[in-house]
């Protein structure tokens, strides 16, 4: 097994284009979560989303979703420094829900109340569009995978392509997660009464659902033994990551939060690290009434209560969909550099069923040698990435 | 690959076929050209319960009741400790446009929390893991064409790293009149099939161990993707999956005795599929089963089924339009090959058992 260095960082998030305005939001507690501008919300439950500000790069004949994911892998092989020969062997592993779904109800809604066809439209719709427009785009030859695990995709890509770096079947990997919003995202998180009308408060005691974001995130992950050998910057070593299933509902996690807690005990033990050597855990986080307290639980079985820093960067860039695990793992990763946890930054009252300090409002200075990554999906889909400072 | 990958178990439901391995070599040695067409609902009775028939969308069905046939087939009863792999080139698009539905015709009170989960591709698997219990890694892989012979791969790769021991993979999609009609008007050309196809792979120790009977093994596995436009077909014939598949099995090219191909009537595609393999292994025996069943993600599983079959009996389904001709009586290693429009590609070397477990 040879380990993984991860050593390009690129990300497209409701604070803009960029890691640096992505860290820079995160590190002051800064809400990205406003008024919804890019589908109609007139009479529901919540109105608001952490959508992208910044006009995006590239065609706008490419789906909105297409185009979040371009920038962000731009920049983190640029950031890697991966050339055309090392591009042409890389794997491309992307994360993926709504594809370019956006497009496609744009062109179903008229339609369906007699408008014309643009059947054009529909050409980019299925989450796997994403991974052939990188891959040309990019020069990338190497294996090419399209993920999709409900809310945890990012992550899980994330997951695969670090198997393929380390069973030394290609020696760089460019992995991430996108997601633009979708009105069928939208539509169906009111159906499940899951949206909080106010900007959602993760941990907290009145907490009362999430809120829909939208982003790109992507990390270029290399055999550590080669980044040392080109003198490459590493910022962390993803050292582990667990994958597990809850094979109980569709929708709910299993109220013991076994999954979850099996998810980050097999990342913590493929990383060879003790619970206590932890020192941070960006948690999944969603703030819906069940989900934090389900992880409360499963984060109480595996590092006890209080036993490590906890927090959920939704709070400030909302629910980023298949974007979030990746976007998610660049601040857990940053957070490794910075030595600064990301704050929880809505929370004021915290809930006696989260037995831990959630970070509440702004970022803290603290030595993080080691932290885990959560992302947690639709159909129990667990996933957690264990990083830690590079050799 | 370090550890070594079996498959123990295959289960097929499609138009012509339900069943297991006896199923499926009865299938390839029927004279009889089967054609696209529609799985009869009433072939699942007995492998789906009232509660998911009633529940669950027809896709997730299929895929229900292919998963549980293959665990039949291998003799396995629980599933604590399987994983999960099923590809899909469009998932469970019927519910996604049922739900969009219920909103365009009666507002947000037309919504249906019910098919909001088959909104996302992962449904399928999410129902299959409850129905069989499995608690390792679910995974779903979208793409077009090879999504079937991805899952495999996938599997088959987390097998021998050794973070599973186990893995139910394979594939599913159904047929949709509505999305055809406008993969017409895109000017998609090329057969649609529907149906769901799942193979157990495990690690062959824990086959000795548990008296398992496999149909073959997983030698060598790639992903790749070579130069193309997104939709569109390349020029070069030179691929790196092959010969890392081929590497990883230590089968030499001109060892390779056939190759099950991804064609479907997509003709400029086919063509470059063809040049790519010719290039990788030269002229073989070949069997395209997705030209007569229609291309979906199960096509793919099930070429790796038919391909160990091929491996030992050393018989190819030949009345199927592949390109005639037998392989030699003692079998030997059989490529499972697969492009797609875009540039993804798959590569598969499957063998006879040579362990000593069958």
């Amino acid at each position: 097994m040879r380990r993984v260095a991860v050593t390009g960082l690129g990300a497209v998030s409701p604070f803009g284009l960029g890691v640096k305005a992505l860290w820079e939001g995160l590190r002051t507690g800064t809400s990205a979560i406003r008024a919804a501008t890019l589908i109609e919300t007139a009479g529901f439950r919540s109105r608001l989303a952490a959508e992208v500000p910044d006009r995006l790069p590239g065609s706008s004949r490419r789906s909105r979703a297409d185009r979040l994911a371009l920038a962000a892998a731009r920049e983190a092989l640029a950031d890697a420094t991966v050339g055309g020969e090392a591009r042409a062997q890389a794997a491309l592993i992307v994360g993926a829900v709504g594809g370019g779904m956006l497009e496609a109800e744009a062109w179903y809604w008229p339609g369906r109340r007699g408008g014309a066809p643009r059947h054009a439209a529909l050409r980019a719709m299925l989450p796997s569009s994403h991974a052939d427009v990188l891959g040309r785009a990019l020069g990338l030859g190497g294996p090419r995978e399209t993920l999709v695990t409900a809310c945890s995709s990012g992550a899980a890509a994330i997951a695969v392509a670090a198997d393929l770096v380390a069973d030394g079947v290609v020696p760089v990997a460019l992995a991430g997660g996108v997601d633009a919003m979708t009105r069928i995202c939208y539509l169906g998180f009111n159906a499940l009464k899951l949206l909080d009308p106010e900007p959602c408060r993760p941990f907290d005691r009145d907490r009362r659902g999430m809120s829909i974001g939208e982003g790109a995130a992507f990390l270029v992950l290399e055999d550590a033994e080669r980044a040392r050998g080109r003198g490459a910057l590493v910022y962390a070593e993803l050292a582990g990551h667990g994958m597990t299933t809850d094979a109980y509902h569709v929708t709910s996690p299993r109220p013991g939060g076994e999954g979850m807690a099996r998810a980050m005990r097999q990342a913590l033990a493929r990383a060879g690290l003790a619970p206590s050597e932890v020192a941070y855990v960006n948690a999944h986080g969603t703030g819906t009434p069940q989900n934090d307290r389900i992880e409360a639980i499963a984060l109480r079985s595996v590092f006890g209560e209080g036993g490590v820093l906890v927090s959920s960067t939704k709070s400030m860039i909302g629910h980023t969909m298949a974007a979030a695990g990746s976007l998610e793992a660049v601040a857990t990763i940053l957070a490794v550099v910075h030595d600064m946890v990301p704050p929880t930054a809505t929370l004021r009252v915290p809930d006696p069923e989260v037995p831990f300090d959630c970070v509440p409002g702004v970022a803290r200075e603290a030595p993080v040698a080691a932290a885990l990554s959560n992302s947690f999906g639709f159909g129990g889909q667990n996933v957690t990435l264990a990083f830690r400072k590079p050799a | 690959m370090t550890a070594r990958v079996l498959i123990t178990g295959v289960g097929i439901v499609g138009p012509d076929i339900t069943g297991g391995r006896s199923s499926l070599e009865a299938f390839l040695d029927a004279p009889a050209v089967p054609s696209p067409g529609l799985v009869d609902d009433a072939a699942l009775g007995g492998l789906v319960d009232e509660g998911e028939r009633r529940r669950l969308s027809r896709v997730s069905r299929l895929a229900v009741a292919a998963a549980r046939l293959a665990l039949r087939d291998a003799g396995i009863e629980t599933g604590d400790d399987l994983g999960l792999v099923v590809g899909t080139e469009f998932g469970d698009l019927h519910s996604t446009r049922a739900f969009a539905d219920g909103f365009l015709d009666g507002g947000p009170g037309g919504l249906s929390a019910l098919l909001f989960p088959g909104t996302v591709m992962n449904t399928m698997a999410a129902a299959t893991t409850i129905a069989v219990g499995a608690h390792q890694l679910s995974l779903t892989l979208n793409a077009p064409t090879i999504a079937g012979e991805l899952a495999v791969i996938r599997a088959a790769a987390a097998i021998a790293g050794g973070r599973v021991d186990a893995v139910v993979a394979g594939g599913v999609d159904e047929r949709d009149a509505y999305r055809e009609s406008i993969l017409a008007d895109l000017g998609a050309t090329g057969r649609r099939g529907e149906g769901a196809t799942f193979l157990v792979l495990e690690r062959e120790e824990r086959v000795r161990d548990r008296g398992g009977r496999p149909l073959g093994e997983i030698r060598g596995a790639a992903s790749g993707a070579l130069a193309a436009r997104p939709h569109g077909v390349g020029r070069s014939p030179v691929s790196r999956a092959v010969a890392f598949a081929l590497a990883r099995s230590g089968v030499a090219p001109a060892d390779v005795a056939a190759v099950y191909r991804s064609a479907s009537g997509d003709l400029a595609r086919d063509d470059w599929e063809r040049r790519v393999v010719e290039a990788a292994v030269g002229s073989r025996p070949s069997v395209a089963l997705a030209a007569r069943l229609g291309g979906h993600a199960a096509v793919g599983a099930l070429a790796v089924a038919a391909a160990a079959w091929t491996a030992t009996t050393g018989r190819l389904p030949s009345p199927w339009g592949g390109d005639g001709g037998r392989v030699p009586a003692h079998g030997g290693p059989v490529l499972v090959h697969g492009l797609a429009r875009g540039g993804g590609q798959a590569a598969l070397v499957v063998a006879a058992t040579t362990t000593g477990v069958r």
